[in-house]
């Protein structure tokens, strides 16, 4: 039989459980309630701010407007409020960019450069030597002097024929930009004539052949051409009205001399002050079915003695054709030679040299191919006395891969035949791991 | 009164205006400045004034490039073209801008020629031209190295990506194979 605090304990606990499962509710709702007050009263807080901001805005123009109103009814030669804030504008304008310009400036020097390493059945540059080569350890140096004043400097660490390693001071140029148009430059540069010697420059990496044509060589590398001239420079790009591109350079410096066999830019200057005198021109399609194209033509005169004191005054003309797309590389030269005798009485003399260089930019690399060819007199002292003056032919093909975007591999097998001097033919398998840093 | 209950009076319109405007908040860490925090004056290849800030509220896939280039950039570019693609395939939206390297040489009517040439023409993808100072600054600002060697400018292969908000929160570089799994 259930008693009374049966009964009373079974009524306390259904009014726990009742408690339990209300209570909660309760303060479910009233929170509810509360937080739907809250964002109600946070929204009205919103709308309250926005039309402050609002009325505001609208009194500052009003403000603005009249005070703008007020100076131009003070000052009637003065500019209108618009006139006038577009000149405040534009200083501010002209501030801030000088201001990013002085941001953006290098707060140092940067160290660049390229190196390469090799190896070749014959040494790609004297082939009286074989096997592992070191190439160039190239510094280049730009440092920023200024809007206006521009600086090049590359030093060139490389082996020599012995295997001992010298330092040259490839390029030193100081310039004063004009403008986009015209760049003047003094000091040691590389001389403009042709496509290569401007455009493939001492740090292999940026080339996508293994090396240059032979005769193109860098004077110490067996080139017949004074690649380097130390003097000033004249050049700059002229954008026409359908997106061409009008290239010029024209120059003046020490007349070069041939010392023991190679070609010497005289970097301290000659003994005779003559001078070399010279000058390119081309144009480059940027638009239509030949972008990429670009042709020219150039010209240089210069007197050059060698050790034995002959003095010849070569003159040297020729054009070039580039095809450069993002699928093609064409290369072509051609050099025309109508030097002339000076000190001797053999008169004039003419020899040509030239190459064709089809290249193609596939996603593994960019194999080529090339043909180069110097018929040189050798009856001309300017030949004659440099050690590499003979007449060659040479047909390669070679291929560049790029193992990442900073070291690419390159591989090259030539057959040259030399034609006069001496004759013989000569077979190449060189190889190159060139990097940048 | 307790000033912490002022400040948050103050302080709620101002969160809940965020709210309402900028909605959730799913952007990764901030990797660099963001898109408004960059040099803002840049012309397109229309000559059109292109503020980066302009583009705050979309996905917005950043790179340098040059017209002249014939290494990188046109790999680049093919790449982004393909990213393009792909986002149309998951229908997602993104603008697709492209900061020239050498502003000398990368004018608007250089880069004209080279969508028109390249059939780059959508209306997204934006190719910019700067002062000097200016495109510095951003390389600098967003960790695009390059250097002038003479004609040629030297550089690595780089993608900044910004979300809706203008923060960085992806970066890709030549290690990176399959540009959309980054995204």
């Amino acid at each position: 039989m259930r008693g009374p605090i049966y009964t009373l304990s079974r009524r306390l606990l259904a009014l726990a459980l009742l408690l339990t499962l209300w209570l909660p509710t309760i303060a479910t709702a009233a929170a509810a309630a509360s937080d739907a007050d809250r964002i109600t009263e946070l929204e009205q807080e919103l709308q309250q701010s926005l039309r402050l901001i609002a009325e505001l805005t609208t009194r500052v123009q009003q403000l603005e407007g009249a005070k703008a109103q007020e100076q131009g009814q003070a000052r009637p030669g003065a500019p209108s409020g618009g006139g006038r804030l577009d000149a405040v504008e534009s200083k501010v304008a002209q501030i801030e960019s000088a201001s990013a310009a002085r941001r953006g400036d290098d707060s140092g020097l940067a160290m660049h450069g390229f190196a390469d390493v090799g190896y070749g059945t014959r040494n790609p540059f004297n082939d009286a030597l074989k096997g592992f080569n070191i190439g160039n350890l190239d510094f280049y140096l730009t440092p920023r002097l200024g809007d206006r004043t521009v600086t090049l400097f590359e030093l060139v660490f490389e082996a020599s024929d012995e295997g001992a390693v010298s330092v040259d001071l490839e390029r030193a140029q100081v310039g004063y930009v004009f403008g986009d148009q015209a760049t003047a430059w003094l000091g040691r540069f590389h001389t403009p004539y042709g496509y290569t010697n401007t455009a493939m420059h001492h740090g292999a990496w940026v080339n996508d052949a293994l090396r240059r044509p032979s005769f193109l060589q860098f004077e110490d590398h067996g080139g017949i051409l004074p690649a380097h001239t130390v003097g000033a420079w004249l050049t700059g790009t002229v954008h026409g009205a359908n997106g061409g591109k009008v290239q010029y350079d024209a120059y003046l410096g020490n007349s070069q001399q041939i010392v023991d066999g190679v070609l010497d830019m005289r970097s301290g200057g000659n003994d005779h002050g003559k001078l070399i005198v010279g000058g390119r021109l081309g144009y480059e399609w940027t638009d239509g079915p030949v972008e990429g194209l670009t042709i020219g033509v150039h010209a240089l005169s210069t007197s050059i003695e060698d050790n034995a004191l002959n003095r010849t005054q070569v003159r040297v003309y020729g054009g070039y054709g580039v095809y450069d797309t993002d699928r093609w590389e064409h290369i072509a030269e051609l050099y025309f030679f109508g030097n002339e005798d000076r000190s001797g009485t053999t008169g004039r003399h003419h020899s040509s040299a030239g190459f064709l260089q089809l290249g193609y930019r596939a996603a593994w690399g960019v194999p080529y191919a090339r043909y180069e060819r110097a018929s040189l007199d050798q009856s001309d002292n300017y030949f004659q006395a440099q050690a590499t003056g003979f007449s060659y032919t040479r047909g390669s093909v070679g291929v560049r891969y790029d193992i990442d975007l900073k070291s690419a591999l390159k591989l090259e097998l030539s057959r040259t035949n030399t034609t006069d001097r001496t004759i013989s033919r000569v077979n190449e398998i060189l190889a190159q791991y060139a990097i940048r840093f | 009164m307790n000033p912490r209950a002022g400040r948050f009076r103050c302080g709620m319109p101002l969160a809940l205006a965020l709210l309402v405007v900028g909605g959730p908040s799913t952007a990764a860490p901030a990797a660099g400045p963001g898109l408004g925090q960059l040099p803002q004056k840049w012309l397109d290849d229309e000559r059109r004034e292109t503020p980066l800030a302009g583009l705050v509220g979309r996905r917005v896939v950043l790179t340098m490039a040059y017209v002249d280039c014939h290494r990188i950039c046109p790999t680049t570019i093919a790449r982004l073209e393909r990213l393009q693609q792909q986002l149309d395939a998951r229908g997602e939206p993104a603008e697709f801008v492209v900061v020239g390297y050498d502003p000398k040489n990368d004018t608007p009517a250089a880069w004209h020629r080279f969508r028109a040439s390249r059939r780059l023409q959508r209306s997204n993808w934006h190719f910019l031209s700067g002062s000097t100072g200016d495109t510095s600054l951003l390389a600098r600002q967003l960790g695009f190295g390059f250097w002038k060697y003479d004609d040629h400018v030297v550089h690595d292969l780089r993608v900044v990506v910004f979300d809706a908000h203008g923060v960085v929160t992806r970066q890709i570089g030549p290690d990176n194979r399959d540009w959309l799994a980054v995204l």
